[in-house]
Protein backbone atom coordinates (compact mmCIF):
# COMPACT_ATOMS: atom_id res chain seq x y z
CA UNK A 1 0.00 0.00 0.00
CA UNK A 2 1.01 3.71 -0.88
CA UNK A 3 1.99 5.66 1.82
CA UNK A 4 -1.07 7.77 3.53
CA UNK A 5 0.45 11.13 4.25
CA UNK A 6 -2.24 13.23 2.50
CA UNK A 7 -4.83 11.26 4.75
CA UNK A 8 -3.43 11.49 7.87
CA UNK A 9 -4.88 15.04 9.39
CA UNK A 10 -8.32 13.84 8.20
CA UNK A 11 -7.48 10.55 10.39
CA UNK A 12 -6.56 12.68 13.11
CA UNK A 13 -9.08 15.01 12.89
CA UNK A 14 -11.60 11.77 12.97
CA UNK A 15 -13.23 12.77 9.37
CA UNK A 16 -12.33 9.45 7.05
CA UNK A 17 -15.29 7.55 6.50
CA UNK A 18 -15.57 4.10 8.17
CA UNK A 19 -13.86 1.78 5.16
CA UNK A 20 -10.88 4.38 5.03
CA UNK A 21 -10.06 4.47 8.52
CA UNK A 22 -9.73 0.96 8.22
CA UNK A 23 -7.20 0.74 5.62
CA UNK A 24 -5.34 3.90 6.77
CA UNK A 25 -5.24 2.66 9.96
CA UNK A 26 -3.90 -1.13 8.15
CA UNK A 27 -0.87 0.86 6.74
CA UNK A 28 -0.06 3.05 9.64
CA UNK A 29 0.48 -0.59 11.69
CA UNK A 30 2.88 -1.64 8.88
CA UNK A 31 4.89 2.22 8.15
CA UNK A 32 6.67 3.87 10.52
CA UNK A 33 7.04 6.79 8.11
CA UNK A 34 3.60 7.88 8.10
CA UNK A 35 3.00 7.21 11.96
CA UNK A 36 5.93 9.42 12.51
CA UNK A 37 3.77 12.28 10.24
CA UNK A 38 0.46 11.39 12.23
CA UNK A 39 2.39 12.14 15.49
CA UNK A 40 4.00 15.30 13.80
CA UNK A 41 0.10 16.37 12.72
CA UNK A 42 -1.51 15.63 15.69
CA UNK A 43 0.74 17.65 17.71
CA UNK A 44 -0.36 20.78 16.11
CA UNK A 45 -3.69 20.30 17.49
CA UNK A 46 -2.00 19.83 21.25
CA UNK A 47 0.18 22.68 20.86
CA UNK A 48 -2.82 25.15 19.74
CA UNK A 49 -4.98 23.75 22.62
CA UNK A 50 -1.92 25.41 24.81
CA UNK A 51 -2.55 28.93 23.23
CA UNK A 52 -4.10 31.38 25.93
CA UNK A 53 -7.80 32.05 25.99
CA UNK A 54 -8.73 34.68 23.53
CA UNK A 55 -8.47 38.30 24.90
CA UNK A 56 -12.10 39.46 26.44
CA UNK A 57 -13.23 42.21 24.60
CA UNK A 58 -13.39 45.49 26.52
CA UNK A 59 -15.90 46.33 28.32
CA UNK A 60 -18.63 47.89 26.64
CA UNK A 61 -18.73 46.08 24.08
CA UNK A 62 -22.19 44.81 23.34
CA UNK A 63 -23.58 48.34 24.30
CA UNK A 64 -20.97 49.83 21.36
CA UNK A 65 -22.75 47.49 19.02
CA UNK A 66 -26.04 48.58 19.94
CA UNK A 67 -25.40 52.14 19.58
CA UNK A 68 -23.38 51.66 16.23
CA UNK A 69 -26.65 49.73 14.67
CA UNK A 70 -29.35 52.39 16.64
CA UNK A 71 -26.46 55.09 14.17
CA UNK A 72 -27.29 52.61 11.07
CA UNK A 73 -30.58 51.99 11.29
CA UNK A 74 -30.92 55.69 11.85
CA UNK A 75 -28.74 56.95 8.82
CA UNK A 76 -29.79 54.79 6.66
CA UNK A 77 -30.81 55.98 3.30
CA UNK A 78 -33.92 55.41 1.46
CA UNK A 79 -33.82 53.17 -1.28
CA UNK A 80 -33.98 56.50 -3.57
CA UNK A 81 -30.51 57.90 -2.02
CA UNK A 82 -29.12 54.45 -2.41
CA UNK A 83 -29.71 54.47 -5.90
CA UNK A 84 -28.58 57.70 -6.31
CA UNK A 85 -25.47 57.30 -5.02
CA UNK A 86 -24.95 53.71 -6.19
CA UNK A 87 -22.76 53.16 -9.24
CA UNK A 88 -25.73 51.87 -10.73
CA UNK A 89 -27.39 55.27 -10.96
CA UNK A 90 -26.08 55.24 -14.73
CA UNK A 91 -28.47 52.17 -15.20
CA UNK A 92 -31.60 53.55 -15.18
CA UNK A 93 -31.27 56.07 -17.98
CA UNK A 94 -29.06 53.45 -19.80
CA UNK A 95 -31.98 51.35 -19.67
CA UNK A 96 -34.05 54.45 -20.71
CA UNK A 97 -31.36 54.98 -23.97
CA UNK A 98 -31.78 51.61 -24.45
CA UNK A 99 -34.98 51.50 -24.34
CA UNK A 100 -35.61 54.60 -26.81
CA UNK A 101 -33.13 52.81 -28.87
CA UNK A 102 -35.00 49.91 -29.13
CA UNK A 103 -38.51 52.17 -29.96
CA UNK A 104 -36.16 54.49 -32.85
CA UNK A 105 -35.14 50.94 -33.85
CA UNK A 106 -38.72 49.59 -33.71
CA UNK A 107 -39.98 52.94 -35.93
CA UNK A 108 -37.71 52.23 -38.13
CA UNK A 109 -38.89 48.75 -39.11
CA UNK A 110 -42.29 49.93 -38.87
CA UNK A 111 -43.10 46.74 -40.39
CA UNK A 112 -42.36 44.71 -37.51
CA UNK A 113 -45.20 43.93 -35.23
CA UNK A 114 -45.78 45.26 -32.18
CA UNK A 115 -45.45 42.39 -30.27
CA UNK A 116 -42.13 41.87 -31.97
CA UNK A 117 -40.90 45.28 -30.56
CA UNK A 118 -42.13 44.90 -27.01
CA UNK A 119 -39.99 41.81 -27.43
CA UNK A 120 -36.81 43.61 -28.05
CA UNK A 121 -37.56 46.81 -25.60
CA UNK A 122 -38.20 43.72 -22.90
CA UNK A 123 -34.44 42.26 -24.32
CA UNK A 124 -33.00 45.51 -24.18
CA UNK A 125 -33.87 46.67 -20.69
CA UNK A 126 -32.58 43.47 -19.49
CA UNK A 127 -29.51 43.52 -21.03
CA UNK A 128 -28.29 46.43 -19.24
CA UNK A 129 -29.00 44.37 -15.93
CA UNK A 130 -27.86 41.08 -17.01
CA UNK A 131 -24.43 42.28 -18.78
CA UNK A 132 -23.36 43.99 -15.87
CA UNK A 133 -24.33 41.36 -13.01
CA UNK A 134 -20.54 40.56 -12.47
CA UNK A 135 -20.34 43.98 -10.50
CA UNK A 136 -22.85 42.80 -7.86
CA UNK A 137 -21.72 42.44 -5.20
CA UNK A 138 -24.23 42.48 -2.32
CA UNK A 139 -27.66 41.95 -1.70
CA UNK A 140 -28.31 45.63 -1.41
CA UNK A 141 -27.01 45.88 -5.07
CA UNK A 142 -29.59 43.24 -6.27
CA UNK A 143 -32.07 45.47 -4.39
CA UNK A 144 -31.46 48.74 -6.16
CA UNK A 145 -31.04 46.86 -8.92
CA UNK A 146 -34.80 45.55 -8.58
CA UNK A 147 -35.84 49.06 -8.15
CA UNK A 148 -33.98 50.97 -10.58
CA UNK A 149 -37.54 51.24 -12.71
CA UNK A 150 -38.86 53.48 -9.25
CA UNK A 151 -36.10 55.85 -10.00
CA UNK A 152 -37.08 56.79 -13.35
CA UNK A 153 -40.66 57.32 -12.27
CA UNK A 154 -39.79 59.16 -9.91
CA UNK A 155 -40.95 57.23 -6.80
CA UNK A 156 -38.87 57.61 -3.74
CA UNK B 1 -32.74 22.32 12.25
CA UNK B 2 -35.88 23.13 13.83
CA UNK B 3 -34.35 22.32 17.46
CA UNK B 4 -31.25 24.45 16.82
CA UNK B 5 -32.04 27.72 19.45
CA UNK B 6 -30.33 29.70 17.46
CA UNK B 7 -32.30 29.38 14.09
CA UNK B 8 -35.05 29.74 16.50
CA UNK B 9 -34.01 33.21 17.18
CA UNK B 10 -33.05 33.74 13.62
CA UNK B 11 -37.03 32.84 12.61
CA UNK B 12 -38.44 35.33 15.35
CA UNK B 13 -36.14 37.94 14.35
CA UNK B 14 -37.66 37.56 10.98
CA UNK B 15 -40.61 38.11 12.31
CA UNK B 16 -39.34 41.58 13.50
CA UNK B 17 -38.59 40.07 17.36
CA UNK B 18 -35.48 42.42 17.56
CA UNK B 19 -34.64 41.03 21.14
CA UNK B 20 -34.34 37.48 19.66
CA UNK B 21 -31.29 39.61 17.17
CA UNK B 22 -29.86 40.91 20.62
CA UNK B 23 -29.63 37.40 22.14
CA UNK B 24 -27.61 35.95 18.95
CA UNK B 25 -25.24 38.63 19.36
CA UNK B 26 -24.91 38.31 23.26
CA UNK B 27 -24.34 34.63 22.13
CA UNK B 28 -22.07 34.86 19.50
CA UNK B 29 -20.82 38.52 19.63
CA UNK B 30 -17.47 37.67 21.50
CA UNK B 31 -16.84 34.40 20.37
CA UNK B 32 -17.32 36.12 16.96
CA UNK B 33 -15.04 39.18 18.17
CA UNK B 34 -11.89 35.73 18.79
CA UNK B 35 -12.68 34.34 15.40
CA UNK B 36 -12.42 37.86 13.40
CA UNK B 37 -9.00 38.02 15.83
CA UNK B 38 -7.63 35.18 13.52
CA UNK B 39 -7.44 37.58 10.54
CA UNK B 40 -6.60 40.92 11.58
CA UNK B 41 -3.64 41.86 14.48
CA UNK B 42 -5.59 44.68 16.35
CA UNK B 43 -7.92 43.75 18.61
CA UNK B 44 -10.12 47.00 18.29
CA UNK B 45 -10.59 46.36 14.41
CA UNK B 46 -11.59 42.62 15.15
CA UNK B 47 -14.58 43.90 17.31
CA UNK B 48 -15.53 46.11 13.99
CA UNK B 49 -15.07 43.31 12.16
CA UNK B 50 -17.59 41.40 14.54
CA UNK B 51 -19.76 44.40 14.27
CA UNK B 52 -19.55 44.33 10.61
CA UNK B 53 -20.60 40.90 10.64
CA UNK B 54 -23.69 41.22 12.95
CA UNK B 55 -24.77 43.98 10.87
CA UNK B 56 -24.76 42.10 7.66
CA UNK B 57 -26.64 39.07 9.35
CA UNK B 58 -29.28 42.18 10.43
CA UNK B 59 -29.71 43.32 7.45
CA UNK B 60 -29.86 39.71 5.47
CA UNK B 61 -31.48 38.41 7.97
CA UNK B 62 -34.71 37.20 5.23
CA UNK B 63 -32.11 35.44 3.75
CA UNK B 64 -31.58 32.62 6.10
CA UNK B 65 -33.49 29.68 5.60
CA UNK B 66 -33.72 26.51 8.83
CA UNK B 67 -32.29 23.98 6.70
CA UNK B 68 -28.93 25.86 7.47
CA UNK B 69 -27.49 25.64 11.18
CA UNK B 70 -27.32 29.55 12.26
CA UNK B 71 -23.43 29.19 13.16
CA UNK B 72 -22.93 28.02 9.30
CA UNK B 73 -24.64 30.80 8.46
CA UNK B 74 -23.31 33.05 10.69
CA UNK B 75 -19.81 31.81 9.92
CA UNK B 76 -19.93 32.04 6.37
CA UNK B 77 -20.79 35.63 6.39
CA UNK B 78 -17.91 36.47 8.58
CA UNK B 79 -15.10 33.97 6.67
CA UNK B 80 -16.37 36.43 3.92
CA UNK B 81 -15.80 39.50 5.27
CA UNK B 82 -13.00 38.42 7.26
CA UNK B 83 -11.33 37.03 3.93
CA UNK B 84 -12.22 40.21 1.60
CA UNK B 85 -10.27 42.16 4.62
CA UNK B 86 -7.38 40.14 4.56
CA UNK B 87 -7.42 40.51 0.70
CA UNK B 88 -7.58 44.54 0.98
CA UNK B 89 -5.34 44.79 3.29
CA UNK B 90 -5.91 48.40 5.28
CA UNK B 91 -5.88 47.00 8.38
CA UNK B 92 -2.26 46.23 8.35
CA UNK B 93 -2.03 50.12 7.31
CA UNK B 94 -3.55 51.32 10.44
CA UNK B 95 -1.78 53.86 12.75
CA UNK B 96 -1.65 52.32 16.24
CA UNK B 97 -4.17 53.39 18.57
CA UNK B 98 -2.78 55.18 22.09
CA UNK B 99 -2.68 52.64 24.79
CA UNK B 100 -3.70 55.39 27.18
CA UNK B 101 -7.05 55.64 25.56
CA UNK B 102 -10.25 54.07 25.30
CA UNK B 103 -9.07 51.36 23.38
CA UNK B 104 -6.15 50.55 25.57
CA UNK B 105 -7.49 47.76 27.71
CA UNK B 106 -7.82 45.77 24.29
CA UNK B 107 -4.48 45.77 23.10
CA UNK B 108 -3.17 45.09 27.27
CA UNK B 109 -0.36 42.13 26.17
CA UNK B 110 -1.48 40.88 29.53
CA UNK B 111 -4.79 40.34 28.38
CA UNK B 112 -3.17 37.69 25.86
CA UNK B 113 -2.40 35.31 28.59
CA UNK B 114 -5.17 33.44 30.26
CA UNK B 115 -6.02 34.33 34.34
CA UNK B 116 -3.98 32.96 37.07
CA UNK B 117 -0.84 32.38 34.39
CA UNK B 118 2.37 33.18 35.95
CA UNK B 119 4.82 35.32 33.88
CA UNK B 120 6.64 32.59 32.27
CA UNK B 121 3.45 31.14 31.22
CA UNK B 122 2.13 34.70 29.49
CA UNK B 123 5.49 35.20 28.04
CA UNK B 124 5.06 31.63 26.49
CA UNK B 125 1.48 32.21 25.63
CA UNK B 126 2.11 35.50 23.96
CA UNK B 127 5.30 33.62 21.87
CA UNK B 128 3.21 31.26 20.74
CA UNK B 129 0.05 33.49 20.32
CA UNK B 130 2.96 35.39 17.39
CA UNK B 131 3.78 32.10 15.77
CA UNK B 132 0.53 31.41 15.34
CA UNK B 133 -0.30 34.55 14.10
CA UNK B 134 2.85 34.77 11.76
CA UNK B 135 1.22 31.17 10.26
CA UNK B 136 -1.79 32.05 9.82
CA UNK B 137 -0.52 35.52 7.79
CA UNK B 138 1.64 33.16 5.87
CA UNK B 139 -1.18 30.53 4.69
CA UNK B 140 -3.09 31.33 1.70
CA UNK B 141 -6.82 32.62 2.21
CA UNK B 142 -8.63 29.30 2.18
CA UNK B 143 -6.40 27.47 3.81
CA UNK B 144 -6.25 29.71 6.35
CA UNK B 145 -10.18 30.13 6.66
CA UNK B 146 -10.41 26.27 6.49
CA UNK B 147 -7.65 25.71 9.35
CA UNK B 148 -9.19 28.51 11.53
CA UNK B 149 -12.39 27.00 11.41
CA UNK B 150 -11.47 23.20 11.67
CA UNK B 151 -8.61 24.26 14.86
CA UNK B 152 -10.32 27.04 16.43
CA UNK B 153 -13.91 26.93 16.16
CA UNK B 154 -13.90 22.57 15.64
CA UNK B 155 -16.15 22.42 12.65
CA UNK B 156 -16.43 19.34 10.97
CA UNK B 157 -15.34 19.36 7.25
CA UNK B 158 -18.88 18.89 6.22
CA UNK B 159 -19.74 22.42 7.94
CA UNK B 160 -16.89 23.97 6.44
CA UNK B 161 -17.24 22.87 3.39
CA UNK B 162 -20.57 24.68 3.48
CA UNK B 163 -18.86 27.74 5.30
CA UNK B 164 -16.86 27.95 2.77
CA UNK B 165 -18.76 26.74 -0.49
CA UNK B 166 -16.56 24.23 -1.30
CA UNK B 167 -16.97 20.34 -1.09
CA UNK B 168 -15.55 18.09 1.91
CA UNK B 169 -12.88 16.81 -0.56
CA UNK B 170 -11.43 20.24 -0.71
CA UNK B 171 -12.03 21.08 2.94
CA UNK B 172 -10.09 17.74 3.68
CA UNK B 173 -7.24 19.19 1.22
CA UNK B 174 -7.11 22.91 2.33
CA UNK B 175 -7.45 21.98 6.43
CA UNK B 176 -4.22 19.12 5.46
CA UNK B 177 -1.86 21.11 3.70
CA UNK B 178 -2.64 24.16 6.68
CA UNK B 179 -1.64 21.42 9.49
CA UNK B 180 1.70 20.47 7.11
CA UNK B 181 2.46 24.00 7.62
CA UNK B 182 1.55 24.10 11.33
CA UNK B 183 3.42 21.15 11.96
CA UNK B 184 6.64 23.09 10.23
CA UNK B 185 5.79 26.28 12.04
CA UNK B 186 4.96 25.07 15.42
CA UNK B 187 7.28 22.26 15.83
CA UNK B 188 9.47 24.01 17.88
CA UNK B 189 6.56 24.03 20.41
CA UNK B 190 5.70 20.60 20.54
CA UNK B 191 5.84 18.63 23.48
CA UNK B 192 7.00 15.89 21.53
CA UNK B 193 10.04 17.76 20.12
CA UNK B 194 11.56 17.69 23.81
CA UNK B 195 8.71 20.05 25.80
CA UNK B 196 10.07 23.19 25.11
CA UNK B 197 8.14 25.95 26.12
CA UNK B 198 9.45 28.54 23.98
CA UNK B 199 11.73 27.84 20.42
Amino acid sequence: MRHVASELTALVDGALPEGRRAEVEEHLAACAECRAERERLAAVGRVLSALPAPPEPPPGFEQRFYARLAREKASRPSLRERILRSPWRWAAPAAGLGAAAAVAFGVAQVRRDRLEMARHLDLLENYVVVASLDSVESVEDVEVVEHLHELSEGRP
Amino acid sequence: MARDPDAALMLAFQGGDEAAFRALFEKHGRAMMAFCQRFVKEPARAEELAQDVFLKLYRSADRYAPSARFTTFLYRIATNHCLNEVRRGEYRHRPERDPGGDEGEARDPDSLAGEGASPEEELSGRALEDSVRALLERLPEKQRAAFVLARFEHMPYEEIAVVLATTVSSVKSLVHRATVAAAAALAPWSPDAGGKAEP
